[in-house]
């Protein structure tokens, strides 16, 4: 539980070394602390989807609302809800402050 | 569904149609009196009378739109929805 | 298993409100697909009826446009019911409510 976080990906997370906080940043943890807010899912395609982060499952499966599409940084689809198959998802990332 | 005609499509692209005669829990298929669509190009397909295909490589089967009753499939689906909820 | 503000508990709730309506299913193999949504399962096979399916095949015209421009060619058919193997399916949506 040192500051050598060795898991990049949300580059937003502040993590405090010594204070025994809320968060203890297990992935879990991660993931609750994210359902509601702007995420951003990576499939393993390559494709973004950014979007309120609804719910999700132990599969990964994931509901998301408000969602835009991102093929090479270009908006290609809009979708009001979504359900994305979980083996498709690479990564998970907060667009937002949590 | 058994008995009834179907049109499998394979990942592959391969289409094939048949008599359904069974389907099992990996809903790997049986089919009698096949036809491949694309002929041509699966030429040697043309002997064979009866197949086996694994579920895995299934993309598609398209069904008789009209022996399909809707209703009932969305009732089981709202029905096992609901099981797997509570486990 | 409480999910913020809306009444979906999990992804698969969102499907389940999305039975006998008209959703949008991408699929892997650049294929779309559009039809009325009858059934599902926990592996995302699904039965559709009314469907109409899109396969984009892009090529790369180097001849047209010194932009590099990409035609994208579209193939579609319809089908009157079908049945669709989960492990093809990237994302579900009713495109309805956008």
């Amino acid at each position: 539980m040192d500051d050598n976080t060795p898991p990049p990906p949300p580059p937003e997370e502040n993590s405090p070394p010594p204070a025994p906080s809320s968060h203890t940043g297990s992935p879990t943890d991660f993931l609750k602390g994210v359902v509601g807010k702007r995420v951003i899912v990576r499939l393993t395609s390559g494709v973004d989807y950014q979007g309120v982060l609804s719910c999700l499952d132990g599969y990964m499966n994931i509901a998301l609302e408000q969602t835009e599409e991102h093929v090479n940084g270009v908006v290609t689809n809009r979708y009001g809800d979504a359900f994305i198959r979980g083996n498709n998802v690479l990564y998970i990332s907060a667009a937002e402050p949590i | 569904m058994v008995h009834q005609q179907v049109t499998v499509e394979l990942k592959n692209d391969l289409s094939i149609t048949g008599v359904l005669k069974s389907v099992d829990q990996f809903l790997n298929i049986r089919l009698d009196n096949i036809k491949v669509l694309d002929e041509a190009r699966h030429p040697h397909m043309m002997a064979v009378k009866n197949c086996f295909i694994r579920g895995s490589v299934v993309r598609y089967v398209q069904l008789p739109g009209d022996h399909v009753d809707t209703q009932l499939l969305e009732d089981a689906t709202r029905r096992e929805a609901l099981n797997q909820a509570k486990r | 298993m409480d999910a913020s503000s809306t009444g979906i508990q999990e992804p698969f709730d969102l499907i389940r409100l999305s039975l006998s309506e008209r959703v949008f299913v991408k699929l892997r193999g650049d294929r779309q697909l559009s039809g009325v949504l009858h059934a599902y399962d926990g592996h995302m096979n699904l039965i559709l009826s009314d469907v109409e399916e899109t396969i984009m095949i892009v090529d790369v015209d180097e001849e047209v446009q010194p932009g590099a421009q990409r035609t994208v060619n579209v193939a579609k058919r319809k089908m009157d019911m079908l049945f669709v193997r989960g492990d093809g399916v990237i994302l579900v949506s009713p495109p309805s409510r956008t």
